[in-house]
C-alpha cells in the first residue's frame, strides 16, 4: 500500500466511522475501518452479522438511512474525498462509477417493474442514451450474464425469474454504466450452493471483462478464500486484520481470524468437536472497554480489558489490531506440534 | 402486460357483483354523457331544473313526467341531470383529496423525522375534527354554492388517503428495491413516484373508489341541509331537500308522495352501491397476494 506503484488505489478508505444516532443510543457500528481497493482486484470484507460490514459498503455509496452518519474519516475515490462531496455530486458516481448489488435478489427488484424497465432506468439515468437504445444495451447485458432468451426475459418481472437469474439481472443493472468498483454484499448468500459457484465465476470473469475492483462482502470464509485478493476483518465495528488472502489464511495473527479459521472443519484431520469462538458478538450499544473482542479472547491480559489496540502493521502489508500477537503466533505453532 | 390485462379482465368477469357494479356504472356514464339527449335543457343553464309548473303541491308521475313532479320541477330531468352532479362532485373531490394526501403522506412517510411529526399532526388535528360538522362550518363560512361543498369535502376528506400511503411507504421505504434505486444514484423524488408509490397506490386507488360514492351522500346530505347546491339546480340532495316538506302524505295515505323520494333516492343508492362494488372488484384484483 505504500512503497507499491505498480498497483493502483482506486478506493481509500481511511479511519472510517459511521455511527447511528437511535433512540437508546449511539450505535457506533462502524468504528475504525481502513482498507484500499486496488485496480481490478478483489477486495473481501469478512465478519460475523452485525460486525458493520453491510454500514461500511452502505456509507462508502451514502444511503444510510436518516439516523446513520459518517462522523470520521475519508473515504477517497478518484482523489475527492465521497464524505465530503455534496449530495447531487454523490449522485453521479452511484451506480456509474460505484455500484452494488445486494443479498436478496428476491426483494432488490422491484416487483412492479420488469427486468428490462430497471435496466433501462439505470443506463437512462448515467448515459446519454434514448429508451430504444437503452433497451438493446439491456438485452446485451443479459446475455452477457447468461440469461437465456434475453429478447424475451427483458419483458419479464422479477417474480418469473428463479432466484439465480434474478442475482443475474442484478449484476446486468450494477454492471450497466461499466462501474469502476463493484460492491456486492453477500452476493451468494441467499443462493444454493451449485448457483453461487456460477454466481461468483460470472462475476470473476466481468471482473477481467471490465477491469473493475470488486468490495466482495461475505461472511463466508469460503468464498473469501476462493474470490478475494486481499481481505479485511472486521469485528465490532473495527478492521482487526488487513492483509492478503494467502497471508490470512496461512498466517493469521489476530486471535479472532484465528478463532475464525479454526471453526472450518477440517477433513484432513480428526476433530471430535467442531471449535468454536466462545461468547457473542456484542450488543452495538454496550460494546465491552478495551478491546472490543477481550471477553471472546483467550489471549486476553488485564491491559485489553482497558486499553485499545491499533491497527498496527506486523509485517509487511499485513495489519493487525491486537497487542499480543505474537502469542497466536506461539499457539499456531504448539497446535501444529500437536497434531504432529 | 397484455396477458396480465387479459387475466384481470377475466377475473372481473368470472364475478357476479363486479359485473353488476361496472354495469352500473356504465350505465350512469351514459346517463351523465347523454343528459343533454334525454332531457333537452330548456334555459342557457342546463344545471337547472326547468319549472314545469307553478303548483309547489308534488305531482305523481304522467308521459311527460315519468317520475313526476316536486316543487314545480321535473324530478326525471333533476335526477338525469343530477348524475353529472353526482360524477362531478364524486371525481373532482376524491381526485383532489387523495392527491393532497397523497402528496403528505408521502413526504411524510418517505423523509421521516421531524416532517413526518409535523405533518401526521397537523392530519391528527384534522382528524379529531368532526367531518360533516367541519364541513358545515367550512360551507357555511364561504357562502353557498356547490364548488363551496366541494371545497370543504376536499378540505377535511384528504387525511385518510395520507394516514394509509404513509403507512405503507414506512413499509415499503425497508424494502431493498428501495436502496438498490438509491445505490443505482436515482434521486429522492423519482425514488418516491418510480419505487415507492408503485408498490403502494393499489390501497390508495381503492379506497378512493369507494370513497366517490359515499362523499355523494355527504354533499347530498349538505344539499339536504340546504348548504349545497342553489334551489332548482340539478342534484340528488337538492330533490330530497324539496320532499323534507312531503316525506308523508295525508292521513290514510301516507305513501302519497313516494315518487318525491324513491327516485332520487334510488338513483344516490345505486350510484353508491356501484362505486363500493367497483371498489371491492379493484381490491380482488389489485390484492398482492392474488397475483403472480
Amino acid at each position: 500500500m505504500r512503497s507499491d506503484t505498480v498497483e493502483k488505489s482506486v478506493l481509500s478508505v481511511k479511519n472510517l466511522k459511521t455511527y447511528f444516532y437511535t433512540e437508546d443510543g449511539i450505535v457506533k457500528a462502524v468504528d475504525g475501518v481502513d482498507f484500499d481497493v486496488f485496480e481490478g482486484e478483489t477486495l473481501g470484507i469478512v465478519g460475523e452479522s452485525g460486525c458493520g460490514k453491510s454500514v461500511t459498503s452502505l456509507s462508502i455509496l451514502r444511503i444510510l438511512d436518516e439516523k446513520g452518519k459518517i462522523v470520521e474519516g475519508s473515504i477517497l475515490f478518484g482523489g475527492i474525498d465521497l464524505t465530503k462531496i455534496s449530495e447531487e455530486a454523490m449522485r453521479k458516481i452511484r451506480g456509474k462509477d460505484i455500484a452494488m448489488i445486494f443479498q436478496e435478489p428476491m426483494v432488490a427488484l422491484n416487483p412492479v417493474f420488469t427486468i428490462g424497465e430497471q435496466i433501462v432506468e439505470a443506463i437512462v439515468l448515467h448515459q446519454k442514451v434514448d429508451e430504444t437504445t437503452a433497451r438493446k444495451i439491456a438485452v446485451d447485458l443479459l446475455r452477457k450474464v447468461g440469461i437465456p432468451e434475453p429478447e424475451k426475459r427483458v419483458d419479464e418481472y422479477p417474480h418469473e425469474l428463479s432466484g439465480g437469474m434474478r442475482q443475474r439481472a442484478m449484476i446486468a443493472m450494477a454492471l450497466s454504466c461499466k462501474p469502476k468498483i463493484l460492491i456486492a454484499d453477500e452476493p451468494t448468500t441467499a443462493l444454493d450452493v451449485t448457483i453461487q459457484a456460477q454466481i461468483m465465476e460470472l462475476m470473476k470473469q466481468l471482473q477481467k471483462e471490465y477491469g473493475m475492483a470488486i468490495i466482495l462482502i461475505t461472511h463466508d470464509m469460503g468464498v473469501i478464500a476462493e474470490n478475494a485478493d486481499r481481505v479485511v476483518v472486521m469485528y465490532a465495528g473495527k478492521a482487526v486484520e488487513y492483509t492478503d488472502v494467502k497471508t490470512l489464511f496461512n498466517d493469521p495473527k489476530h486471535p479472532y481470524t484465528w478463532g475464525l479459521l479454526h471453526a472450518i472443519p477440517r477433513l484432513d484431520i480428526e476433530q471430535t468437536r467442531l471449535y468454536n469462538i466462545p461468547g457473542i458478538v456484542p450488543n452495538p450499544l454496550k460494546f465491552p472497554s478495551g478491546c472490543k473482542f477481550h471477553p471472546r479472547c483467550e489471549f486476553a491480559q488485564e491491559k485489553c480489558r482497558i486499553e485499545e489496540p491499533d491497527l498496527e502493521e506486523v509485517a509487511e502489508r499485513h495489519f493487525v489490531r491486537c497487542f499480543y500477537w505474537e502469542k497466536v503466533e506461539e499457539a499456531k505453532s504448539k497446535e501444529v506440534g500437536d497434531r504432529r | 402486460m397484455r396477458t396480465e390485462t387479459k387475466r384481470i379482465i377475466k377475473r372481473l368477469l368470472r364475478n357476479p357483483s363486479a359485473v353488476l357494479g361496472f354495469s352500473l356504472l356504465i350505465f350512469f356514464t351514459l346517463v351523465a354523457i347523454f343528459a343533454p339527449i334525454i332531457c333537452p335543457p330548456q334555459s342557457y343553464n342546463p344545471y337547472m331544473i326547468p319549472i314545469a309548473t307553478w303548483d309547489k303541491t308534488p305531482q305523481p308521475p304522467t308521459a311527460e313526467h315519468p317520475f313526476g313532479i316536486i316543487d314545480g320541477r321535473d324530478i326525471f330531468y333533476g335526477v338525469v341531470w343530477g348524475t353529472r352532479t353526482a360524477f362531478k362532485v364524486g371525481l373532482i373531490v376524491t381526485l383532489v383529496s387523495t392527491l393532497i394526501g397523497l402528496l403528505i403522506g408521502s413526504v411524510a412517510g418517505y423523509f421521516g423525522g421531524w416532517l413526518d411529526e409535523v405533518l401526521m399532526r397537523i392530519t391528527d388535528i384534522f382528524l379529531s375534527i368532526p367531518y360533516i360538522l367541519a364541513a358545515i362550518v367550512v360551507t357555511a363560512f364561504l357562502g353557498m354554492g356547490l364548488n363551496k361543498v366541494m371545497i370543504s369535502l376536499i378540505m377535511f376528506g384528504w387525511m385518510a388517503t395520507a394516514r394509509l400511503i404513509r403507512g405503507n411507504i414506512l413499509q415499503v421505504r425497508e424494502e431493498q428495491y428501495v436502496l438498490a434505486a438509491r445505490a443505482l444514484g436515482v434521486n429522492d423524488y423519482l425514488v418516491i413516484l418510480r419505487h415507492v408509490l408503485p408498490n403502494t397506490i393499489f390501497p390508495v386507488i381503492i379506497q378512493a373508489t369507494m370513497r366517490i360514492g359515499s362523499l355523494v351522500i355527504t354533499a347530498a346530505a349538505l344539499s339536504f341541509l340546504g348548504l349545497g347546491a342553489p334551489i332548482g339546480y340539478a342534484d340528488w340532495g337538492s330533490l330530497l331537500n324539496f320532499a323534507r316538506n312531503w316525506l308523508l302524505g295525508s292521513s290514510g295515505e301516507a305513501f302519497k308522495y313516494w315518487y318525491a323520494i324513491v327516485y332520487p333516492g334510488v338513483a344516490m343508492v345505486l350510484f353508491v352501491l356501484a362505486w363500493n362494488l367497483v371498489g371491492d372488484a379493484l381490491r380482488d384484483v389489485f390484492d398482492p397476494r392474488l397475483r403472480g
